[in-house]
Formats: structure tokens, sequence, C-alpha cells
């Protein structure tokens, strides 16, 4: 088997948590930070780090905003972002195929 | 290297960006306001003298009203409760998916409000109005948890339901009924959905 798709998958969006994190983000626009905490039910401090690490790769851009006097964070994803998780599947489609060649 | 990994790892961002995109809002007490207002105002259309096609159509029109506005402020509620924006891409999605059914309902009703249409037509209008909004459940179903598709088809079912004795017996079916007939299938399946909910639904749905 080719290794070479594997060694080219990308760390920050491989962890776990952060690739749930995109997981949601790709299928909307935005998200607010706590329909993030309550889907994948992480503790905002465990959120709020894994936020910060796709935030300085550049993957997710955070808007922080005031909604009827409470504040309100919301998460989307950069372009950069949308095309790191676009080449992460791509990979992973490519190691799937290679596992089911004869 | 493991071969299920990266298949379990595609699985995984599937089902998390089919869960995302589904509305996660408590339906319970959107139903029982719904069919709260339903059932009341099938009770007051009936007893009171609410009995001209014009009178009719225009009076379930203040109560479509009434009730998308409670269900609205409803939704609303919720989400500053919960810190979250009001018009989410899951809620637009559901309104997307329930508006072309509400407003052929609009239309439908409008049309014979104008037209001056008489008491079997306006008859009529019951059961469309109904499968209408079934159609419109049911759609809005693919973006929703929890049985939203099976509600829709029950309002179909009631819709043609009511439909058979008025293709049967058309002499027989006083207009009053109309009211009846609103109140126990619009009212009636939205109040018991909604109970059903109140007693089964986690307070983080779904």
């Amino acid at each position: 088997m080719n290794p070479e798709p594997f060694l080219q998958l990308d760390r920050v969006i491989h962890e776990k948590g952060r690739l749930a994190i995109m997981s949601l983000l790709a299928a909307n626009t935005e998200l607010a930070f706590t329909e993030l905490r309550d889907t994948l039910a992480m503790t905002d401090g465990n959120l709020t780090t894994h936020i910060r690490t796709l935030q300085e790769a550049g993957y997710v851009a955070v808007a922080k905003s005031f909604q009827n006097k409470r504040p309100l964070t919301t998460c989307s994803l950069t372009s950069a972002g949308r095309k790191a998780f676009a080449d992460y599947i791509t990979l992973l489609e490519q190691i799937v195929a290679q596992t089911r060649q004869p | 290297m493991n071969a299920n990994w990266a298949a379990e790892n595609l699985q995984t961002i599937r089902t998390l960006m089919e869960r995302s995109a589904l509305y996660r809002r408590a339906l319970a007490p959107v139903m029982m306001l719904t069919g709260g207002v339903g059932v009341a105002a099938g009770l007051v259309g009936g007893l009171t003298q609410c009995d001209s096609p014009g009178r009719f159509i225009r009076f379930w029109f203040a109560v479509a009203a009434a009730t998308l506005t409670g269900a609205l402020v409803v939704i609303r509620r919720q989400a500053l409760r919960d810190k979250e924006p009001f018009w989410s891409p899951p809620t637009r999605r559901v309104a997307q998916a329930m508006l072309p059914a509400l407003l052929i309902g609009l239309l439908a009703g409008l049309a014979l409000l104008f037209a001056g249409a008489g008491f079997r037509a306006t008859w009529a209008l019951v059961p469309l109005w109904l499968a209408l909004h079934g159609a419109g459940l049911n759609a809005a179903g693919f973006f929703m948890p929890r049985g939203i598709k099976a509600l829709g088809w029950a309002f179909i079912a009631a819709g043609t339901l009511i439909l058979l004795p008025i293709l049967i017996w058309p002499e027989r079916m006083e207009f009053r009924l109309t009211h009846w007939a609103m109140g126990a299938a619009f009212g009636g399946l939205h109040l018991a959905y909604g109970l059903y909910l109140r007693f089964t639904e986690k307070p983080d749905a779904p």
C-alpha cells in the first residue's frame, strides 16, 4: 500500500475533536459556539482550545457579536479551512480506495 | 495502517454533517401552542356565527397567522435562551421546505375568497389545507428529527378522510362542521403530537 496519502493528512484537522468541529462547520455557513458545544458534547474549555488551534491554522474564523444584548460567538470555516477539509476528505477517500484494490 | 480507519473517519464526518443540518429546537411547546390555538379556534368558529365561506376563510387565515406568530415567538425565545441565532441554517431549511405548501394553501384560500366561492367549494378547502399542511410538514421532516414526517402523513390522511364524506354526501355536510373538522384535525393532531413530545422529548433535543 502506498503510504503517501496517509503522510499527507493534515495533522491539525486529523485530531478527533477538531475533525468533528470542521465537519459541523463544513455543513453550515456558521454555527454558534453553544451549538457546537452542545452537538459535540464538549466542555467550553475543550472546545475553546480546539477552536483556537483551528483559528491559528487559519481554518476557522470566530466572530463575536451581540444578540438582544447577549454576547453571541459564532464560528465559520475560512476559505483555507474549507479547502483543507476538502483535501482531507479526498485523501481519506484515496486511502479507502487503495485498501479496496485487489 | 488499519484499512477500516479511513472509512470510519469518513462515516463520522458524514454523520456529523447530516446531524448538524437537523433542526434541534424543542418542538413540544410549538406543537402544543399550535394545537391549543387550533382546538380553541375550532370551538369558537363552530359555536359562533362564523358560518359564511368568506368569514370561514378569513377566520382561519387569522388562526394560521396567530399560530405562526406564536410558534416563531416560542422558537425565538428558545434561541435566545440557548444564546444561538434565531434564523439558523436548520431553521432556514425547515422554513424553506414548508413555504411552498403553505403558500399554495394561502393562494387557494385567497382565490376562493375573492371568487366569492360557495359553501361546497369552501368545504373542499378543509381537506386541501390539511393535506397541504401535511405536505409541508413532510418536506420539513427531512431536516427535523422525531416523527415530523409521520405527522405530515397523518395530516394528509386526515385531509383524505374528511374529503370522503364531502364527495359521498355533499348535501349532508353542514357548513358549521368545517370549523369542527379544522379544530379536530389541525388542532387535535398538533396537540396530540405536542403532548407525546412533552412526555418523551429530551430537554436538549434531538
